[in-house]
């Protein structure tokens, strides 16, 4: 667990200190580990213990239910000939793009505006917070109807400003718009709400001293306001990827199809399938445990890809 | 006895710890299955007659007591993740007919039927749903619960201002064939503008490969999709897409909905089971819908089975339940609950299954699915199917949606499959 000292050591006492002896702490403390037994118990059952079996279970072919046969690294070698997994990967990226960039827009914006003083300051927190906590599956069939051809409100809208139809959930680029469209109406409000906690720990002799020196707003916006909020704005990018890498239940239920269809298929040309629902298809659609397996192992690989680059980020930061 | 608060504490902890192993070792050490009087049968919502399931609880209650619990989400997950955790398994479980195929490899974990005389029944029920239950090693791991004899759904009225055929007989007869059919499209299409007598071609390629007797991997594994009787239902489905009579609407949209409430989409291809998807997303629709053939014979989706799994330790009383629960009579009442079709032919007659259905103006549907689902031909089902249908599948949707090229569309699909075949140690 975290090691990093919170508070800098005090100075070496005159006095040497009895060396502490590890054994004995650990009988003295006994009450504090069992107090905290119950979560790793839990975890070790439920967490640890199914993480080990996937990997075993990715070096296998399996149906789910009869044997299984050890099949060595064959999964994995199919893993990186598999076209549908790379296209897989690069959906999620530019579906994850096409909805935080907005998202991080809106929600500071959205931050900024509330921070200033208005009425009514709670009740749009709360209005804020909402989408979040609305059920994926409500907010995927409303936006379904929302984006749908022919009697769609987003279409409406564009005939009404004298534009053509777009086929949103039909076309590989609309599907694309589409999901990340519902994710950045659901994550904006939260994203600001945290935006908006960061805005308030800038100390407001900052905004004095800027305008005593004759700051306009844009740049107290830009020199001030920003810089002071680059580890929130790092935080809310780190949780996007987090969330925005797993994304699934949003194309699925967006892009749900009928009876004698696959509902992990992503609609045409799989342009909707994302890493996890390519997982949840090889998975529990072919019975291919064993693959299922090496696909989530691979998307593990692409999460640590993108928390090193974060981490980068987050370090080279901090060095300015 | 005084207990302190710190005395308090450790209990509870220890309470805890104790919980947390005792579980761990439980899934391991305690014995699977019922214990002769407890009878557990999982099914799904809609799976089963909720009519049938009380009648048969009160009529075993004084030898067993019968717990059949629905499973919610996904239902073959859940019952193979129990299956091969040996604990708590259900003593008869349903098994969904899309899935039957991946089950027959593990015949091995569900009672053969013919052990318990099942052999005798046969005859009471479609021969090629009970075919469909038969494992590589000639055992019978499932009892047969519905079918989905698939039919036309219109709508008279938009057929008969297009100068169509509108009778359920008549339309029959003349859109006996694909090619009548589509002709028919043609004409609904220049007589009434912006009407579609297809929503998409994958209903085209589905329903034509389920008129066939082989479809994408044959006993021996090896892959046969690329052969001619797929080939057929692919430029089948592509004619229809040339022709112009599909909409490019998506199944199950608002668009769709609003199109088909409003007569552009007078026509669907699907199961008997539609018929209850139909009343329920189309409710100002009543009296306005009639059943007729298919183009082309009939075809099949769906339906289901019930097994004994090994865990069962009265497996006679089991089959005895299930068979009752699976009679005539209860199939024809499965039927006009839960729009289950029965598998057993002599339900057809049955008076209650011949009433006169407001919803498609009094017609009696039964005329139409009966012998529809007599005629069902019957066709090999492999676990690898599903693998190896999907890139097909997934290339007509494209062909049909995105207007992609269908002739790279079949050289895409084909080359996939040859990978997925590699892969899953199919011969191509």
């Amino acid at each position: 667990m975290a090691t990093v000292p919170l508070v800098e050591k005090p100075p070496a006492p005159a006095v040497e200190p009895p060396t502490p002896n590890p054994r004995k702490s650990i009988r003295s403390y006994w009450r504090l580990y069992a107090a905290i037994s119950p979560f790793y118990l839990l975890f070790l059952a439920f967490g640890l213990i199914p993480v080990g079996f996937s990997l075993y279970l990715s070096f296998h072919r399996w149906d789910g239910l009869g044997s299984m046969q050890y099949a060595g690294l064959s999964q994995y070698k199919y893993l990186l000939s598999d076209t549908d997994f790379w296209s897989s990967i690069g959906n999620t990226i530019i579906i994850w793009a096409l909805a935080t960039f907005p998202m991080i827009f809106l929600a500071m914006v959205t931050a900024v505006m509330l921070n200033s003083a208005v009425r009514f300051k709670k009740i749009y927190r709360f209005a804020f917070f909402l989408p979040n906590v609305t059920s994926v599956v409500a907010v995927a069939i409303i936006f379904g109807s929302v984006f749908s051809t022919n009697f769609g409100l987003v279409n409406a809208l564009l005939q009404a400003v004298g534009l053509d139809q777009v086929a949103w959930l039909n076309t590989p680029w609309g599907i694309k718009v589409a999901i990340a469209t519902l994710m950045t109406w659901q994550w904006t409000g939260y994203n600001a709400i945290i935006f908006l906690a960061g805005l308030q720990t800038i100390p407001g002799e900052l905004y004095e001293a800027a305008r005593v020196d004759g700051a306009g707003p844009v740049q107290t916006f830009f020199r001030i306001t920003l810089p002071m909020m680059r580890p929130v704005l790092l935080f809310v990018l780190v949780i996007s990827t987090v969330t925005g890498l797993q994304s699934f239940s949003e194309p699925q239920v967006l892009l749900q199809t009928t009876a004698n269809e696959s509902t992990f298929s992503g609609g045409p040309d799989h342009a909707g399938r994302t890493m996890v629902l390519y997982f949840f298809q090889q998975t529990f659609d072919n019975n291919d445990f064993g693959y299922g397996a090496a696909v989530a192992w691979g998307i593990f690989l692409v999460v640590v890809i993108f928390s090193i680059i974060n981490w980068r980020l987050v370090q080279r930061r901090g060095e300015d | 006895m005084r207990l302190s608060r710190r005395g308090l504490l450790r209990a509870g902890l220890a309470g805890t710890a104790a919980t947390a192993l005792g579980g761990l070792a439980s899934g391991c050490a305690v014995p699977t299955g019922s214990t002769g009087r407890n009878m557990v049968l999982w099914y799904w919502s809609g799976g089963l007659s909720d009519t049938v399931v009380k009648k048969a609880k009160a009529r075993y209650d004084s030898s067993v007591d019968l717990d059949a619990i629905q499973i919610g989400g996904y239902y073959r997950s859940k019952l193979i993740t129990t299956m091969t955790g040996q604990a708590h398994i259900p003593d008869i479980a349903g098994l969904k007919g899309e899935d039957m195929a991946s089950y027959l490899p593990n015949a091995d974990q569900f009672v053969d039927l013919r052990t318990l005389g099942a052999e005798k029944l046969k005859s009471q029920y479609l021969d090629w749903k009970w075919q469909q239950a038969v494992a590589p090693d000639g055992s019978l791991i499932g009892f047969p619960i519905d079918v989905g004899p698939v039919v036309q759904y219109y709508q008279p009225a938009v057929y008969e201002k297009a100068g169509l055929a509108y009778e359920p007989d008549d339309v029959s007869s003349e859109m006996n064939t694909w090619d009548k059919f589509f002709a028919a499209g043609e004409q609904l299409k220049k007589r009434i503008p912006g009407t579609y007598i297809l929503t998409d071609v994958g209903s085209v390629f589905e329903m034509s490969i389920g008129q066939g007797t082989t479809r994408y991997v044959n006993r021996d594994k090896h892959f046969i999709g690329d052969g001619e009787h797929v080939r057929v239902c692919w430029d089948r489905a592509v004619e229809a897409k040339r022709r112009g009579i599909v909409s490019d609407l998506v199944t199950g949209t608002p668009d769709s909905i609003s199109a088909t409430e409003k007569g552009r989409l007078p026509s669907q291809l699907n199961a008997s089971w539609a018929a209850g998807d139909l009343k329920l997303q189309y409710p100002k629709t009543k009296g306005r819908w009639r059943v007729a053939n298919c183009p082309g014979g009939p075809s099949n989706v769906g339906g289901s089975f019930l097994a004994i799994t090994k865990a069962c330790r009265e497996p006679e009383k089991a089959f005895e339940i299930i068979t009752w629960l699976l009679n005539a009579d209860n199939q024809a009442q499965g039927f006009v609950d839960a729009g289950l079709f029965p598998s057993t032919p002599a339900s057809y007659d049955m008076k209650k299954l011949r009433e006169p259905d407001p919803f498609f103006g009094d017609q009696i549907t039964m005329d139409v699915y009966g012998p529809a689902a007599e005629k069902i031909p019957v066709a090999f089902n492999s676990p690898f199917d599903v693998a190896l249908g999907q890139p097909i599948k997934d290339e007509i949707k494209n062909v049909g949606v995105l207007g992609k090229d269908p002739k790279k569309a079949w050289r895409d699909a084909m080359s996939k499959c040859r990978r997925i075949a590699d892969h899953l140690g199919v011969s191509h």
